[in-house]
């Protein structure tokens, strides 16, 4: 494991970021509490009395807190808090509108659209997300019980929904394990300044075949992006400067219908099951990558942070390791696309989700309809460029893996008629496959767009002070 | 040839836009009023004349002004721009655009300096010809395929796929008499509407039927 | 903006003035281009563009019919159609990261051009130099390049198929049709509507 290389870059001041931006924390178990603001005053003081004790990016040099705390805040929530109209002018247009205005670039319709969301998000009352992580679920009752206390009596704001969220049990420890039986957790981008434990393959691809950290810019606003230039952000600068923008969405899982698909098409794939389902995401249920092991799962491999990030498609153009439209190769294309992946640093995007509801072991019933599924939530400093861009080019789209209309395989909204062709060789165990008549094994139950501010423009938040000259 | 790439023919016009100041309407948006309501899909008058594979229309009212220390400067007329991208020759092409689609022809050049009229197309086409451009550079992906072998791949491209999926897992035999069908299909359907959305279902496909079997895997 | 766009095909028209003095280089510079094969790969490989052009037009040679005033400009002027696939932003955003070093080449003549990158200032000089488009044609509104390029790779491998397998027995046939899905299992993505937007 190697720390990021500061060279003749000024550190960044972690106390000063949310910690989560910086760094997944890890905790097993998680509550996202969502708060309506009734009064702006009295919300801007429930803030302050907050501030202390939002997690930063410090290190915990004395060990881990039982329990983290962080904030954000919709565009209506900044509305609420009584901004001045020139700072919430100078948003981008993508949060100003928030994530369900914008169905149409993200293909939220049919089984995805609005009316299907969960009821906290048919209004736009959702003005706050609080994210409250735990060592265990008992800490977890009592935090949340506490801050409930604080935020009932400051007559500034109400909770209006709680979303639970967890790692999944496995084998009787917290895992990195989804609904689906996929190991997740891989590939988070590496950021220049950002001191977090990195691993080949995360950063962008240089010219000479070795991993860079991508600019600071393409997390944190204030910072200059890899295209050299700040990233669009809100004015006053003190406002935007080490904060950045989160999407959430609330992923439900149809489990019975994925499982039933992969067990029906399994019949007659003559790899088997596995290997089927590896070739649905590029990575084994274990995390191993089949473009560095196509055959078979590699415990050791996947385990193996120097190896499980590191490799390009380069060698495999034809997807006959790793299928052209393969999901963690849609999402991060490396080198797929030539130009020694010019075209895709600014495309990254941090992931800090968590599943959410009860997991059904494999072999046992499960339905599709129980609350199961992933709690998605990323980070970017452009919401338009990063996140927008690959939900609507890379995942539900195909033509840049020059795979035409085609969908992701399994986050796409196919509606019942979607294709995934799965490239082989003349190795009988590794045929060409056509997967068709595609469910949606995922569907979409809600979510916005949040700002996360730095904590000195938590401050200016909830002093009133913010000022767009 | 400049104006070339393989078979690909980049037409590059500049026609000058009458100025009547006595006019109703003025010939610059009576252009763009036509232009408006004129079909873009098969029913354009460019899918009649199918060797074309792109074209646009932009009336230029003048020129642009990047700022200081660039001089502002005016165009004395405006032009109406017409970029195509076609197969063949550029004779045979001015020709079928006067004899093929001279409504529009008429309504949108009629409002241009020193338009003849398409009474004797021989002078229409000088006419274009005078205020053609020659292009400096000409790009073209694909220079190769003419629109209707385009259209053409398009749809048994599109059409393999569906049988692709259609029959997997089925045993060599039947694979073999609905490809013979599919196949069948391919080489007896009609040529494509230049312009149409999408590509249309080969016959083979119609009515649920898996190009001779039924159901699917 | 509609109008600019008619299925995945992007009509884009923008005009930039230049010096007279300068428009030799740019010319000089699309000479080299059509001769060296290489430096179009690049263009060939970002897999976006349909067709594009550049036209020159030197300030004396404006189309002057009849009785139209002659043109009096100090400016030449060179006008750039692309019909391409993709976005306007992703289209932009494409070229500045991996091809600016040949726009310069091209543009860097142009008064006021920011140069390519960064890519926000880029965005910026093309749009003030851009026309909207008053009417766009496509023969195939739901193909972009890469589809009409794996359509005409399908194409070929299907019909040489065809005639190849015409009399086997089914089990040379299954061998032969196995041949032909490794042939094209990457060029049979559906083609359709486009995604939405700017």
């Amino acid at each position: 494991m190697s720390k990021t290389a500061a060279s003749s870059f000024s550190r960044l001041d972690e106390t000063d970021i949310q910690g989560f931006v910086l760094r997944g924390y890890t905790f097993p178990v998680a509550r996202y509490l969502f708060l309506e603001i009734t009064d702006a005053d009295k919300a801007q003081r429930l803030i302050g009395s907050l501030i202390d004790q939002i997690t930063t990016g410090e290190h915990w040099d004395q060990g881990k807190p039982d329990s983290t705390l962080n904030i954000a805040f919709t565009y209506k929530g900044l509305t609420k808090l009584d901004l001045p109209d020139a700072t919430l002018l100078s948003f981008p247009v993508e949060f100003f509108q928030g994530m369900k205005a914008r169905a149409g670039i993200l293909c939220d319709t049919g089984k995805n659209a609005s009316e299907h969301w969960d009821p906290i998000w048919h209004e736009e009352r959702a003005h706050v997300w609080l994210g409250v992580y735990a060592q265990s679920f008992e800490i977890l009752l009592s935090r949340c019980a506490t801050l409930q206390q604080a935020i009932d009596s400051s007559g500034g704001a109400r909770v209006i929904g709680a979303q639970d969220a967890g790692a999944i049990v496995f084998n009787g420890k917290p895992s990195s394990k989804e609904h689906f039986g996929y190991t997740d957790g891989f590939g988070n981008p590496d950021f220049l300044g950002v001191d977090r434990d990195t691993q080949p393959g995360q950063g962008k691809l240089m010219p000479d075949g070795t991993w860079a950290p991508l600019a600071t810019g393409e997390l944190l606003l204030g910072y200059a992006d890899e295209a050299g230039e700040l990233p669009v952000a809100p004015v006053p600068h003190i406002l935007a400067n080490n904060g950045t923008f989160m999407v959430y969405r609330k992923l439900h899982q149809n489990v019975k219908t994925f499982r039933d698909y992969l067990e029906e098409k399994s019949k007659i794939y003559p790899g088997g099951k596995e290997k089927l389902a590896a070739k649905f995401i590029g990575r084994w249920r274990d995390g191993t990558p089949i473009e560095l092991s196509p055959d078979r799962d590699d415990h050791n491999l996947a385990r193996d942070k120097q190896r499980n990030v590191a490799f390009t498609y380069g060698g495999d153009l034809d997807g006959k390791r790793c299928p052209v439209g393969a999901h963690i190769r849609r999402t991060n294309p490396r080198d797929a696309f030539g130009f020694n992946g010019g075209l895709i640093n600014r495309r990254r995007i941090t992931r800090r989700g968590l599943p959410y509801g009860t997991y059904v072991p494999e072999g046992e019933p499960v339905t599709d309809d129980a609350e199961h599924g992933i709690i998605f939530m990323a980070l970017n400093a452009s919401l338009f460029r990063q996140f927008e861009f690959v939900q609507q080019q890379w995942i539900e789209y195909g033509n840049d893996a020059h795979q035409g209309n085609d969908k992701d395989m399994l986050i796409g909204n196919h509606g019942g008629r979607g294709r995934y062709m799965i490239q082989g060789t003349d190795d009988a165990l590794n045929p060409p496959f056509m997967c068709g008549g595609l469910p949606n094994f995922v569907e979409l139950r809600g979510g916005d767009y949040f700002f996360v501010p730095s904590i000195t423009a938590l401050r200016l938040i909830a002093a009133g002070a913010v000022d767009p000259r | 040839m400049a104006n070339q790439s393989g078979s690909v023919y980049g037409l590059t016009v500049l026609s000058p836009v009458l100025d009547d100041p006595e006019a109703e309407v003025s010939h610059n948006v009576a252009i763009r009023k036509y232009l408006s309501t004129l079909p873009r899909d098969e029913s354009s008058p460019f899918s009649k004349v199918s060797s074309t594979h792109m074209a646009r229309l932009v009336v230029m009212e003048d020129v642009v002004f990047v700022g200081h220390p660039a001089h502002e400067e005016h165009l004395k007329s405006q032009y109406l721009v017409f970029e195509s991208n076609f197969d063949g020759d550029l004779d045979t092409y001015l020709t079928r655009m006067a004899q093929e689609i001279p409504d529009a022809v008429e309504s949108v050049w009629s409002h241009c300096v020193g338009y003849p009229g398409l009474k004797n197309v021989r002078a229409f086409v000088a006419y274009i010809k005078r205020c053609q451009l020659t292009t400096t550079f000409y790009f073209a992906d694909v220079n190769n395929k003419t629109v209707q072998q385009t259209l053409r791949a398009l749809q048994i491209q599109s059409g393999l796929a569906r049988f692709i999926e259609l029959n997997q897992g089925k045993p060599p035999s039947e694979i073999q008499s609905a490809f013979a069908e599919f196949w069948n299909s391919v080489e007896t359907a009609s040529p494509l509407a230049p312009g149409a959305k999408g590509v249309g279902e080969l016959p083979c496909f119609a009515a649920g039927r898996a190009a001779g079997s039924e159901g699917g895997d | 903006m509609m109008t600019n766009i008619n299925g995945k095909a992007y009509a884009m028209t923008a005009i930039t003035p230049m010096k007279p003095w300068k428009t030799w280089i740019v010319r000089a510079f699309f000479f080299i281009l059509g001769h060296i094969k290489p430096l179009q790969k690049d263009l060939v490989n970002l897999s976006f563009i349909h067709f594009a052009r550049w036209v020159i037009i030197p300030r004396h040679r404006f189309p002057n019919l009849e009785n139209q005033p002659k043109e009096d400009l100090r400016y030449d002027y060179m006008l750039f159609f692309s019909n391409f696939n993709g976005t306007w932003n992703q289209y932009i955003d494409a070229f500045s990261a991996v091809l600016s070093r040949g726009l310069n080449l091209i543009w860097i003549w142009s008064e006021k051009f920011p140069g390519s990158v960064p890519v926000t200032p880029f965005k910026q000089y093309i749009a003030r130099c851009q026309f909207d488009t008053d009417y766009y044609y496509t023969a195939y509104p739901y193909a972009t390049t890469n589809d009409v390029k794996a359509a005409h790779r399908v194409e070929d491998a299907v019909t040489a198929f065809a005639a190849e397998s015409k009399n086997l027995p089914p089990d040379e046939f299954m061998r032969g049709y196995q041949r032909l899905l490794v042939a094209v299992q990457a060029d049979l993505g559906e083609t359709g509507e486009p995604p939405v937007g700017t």
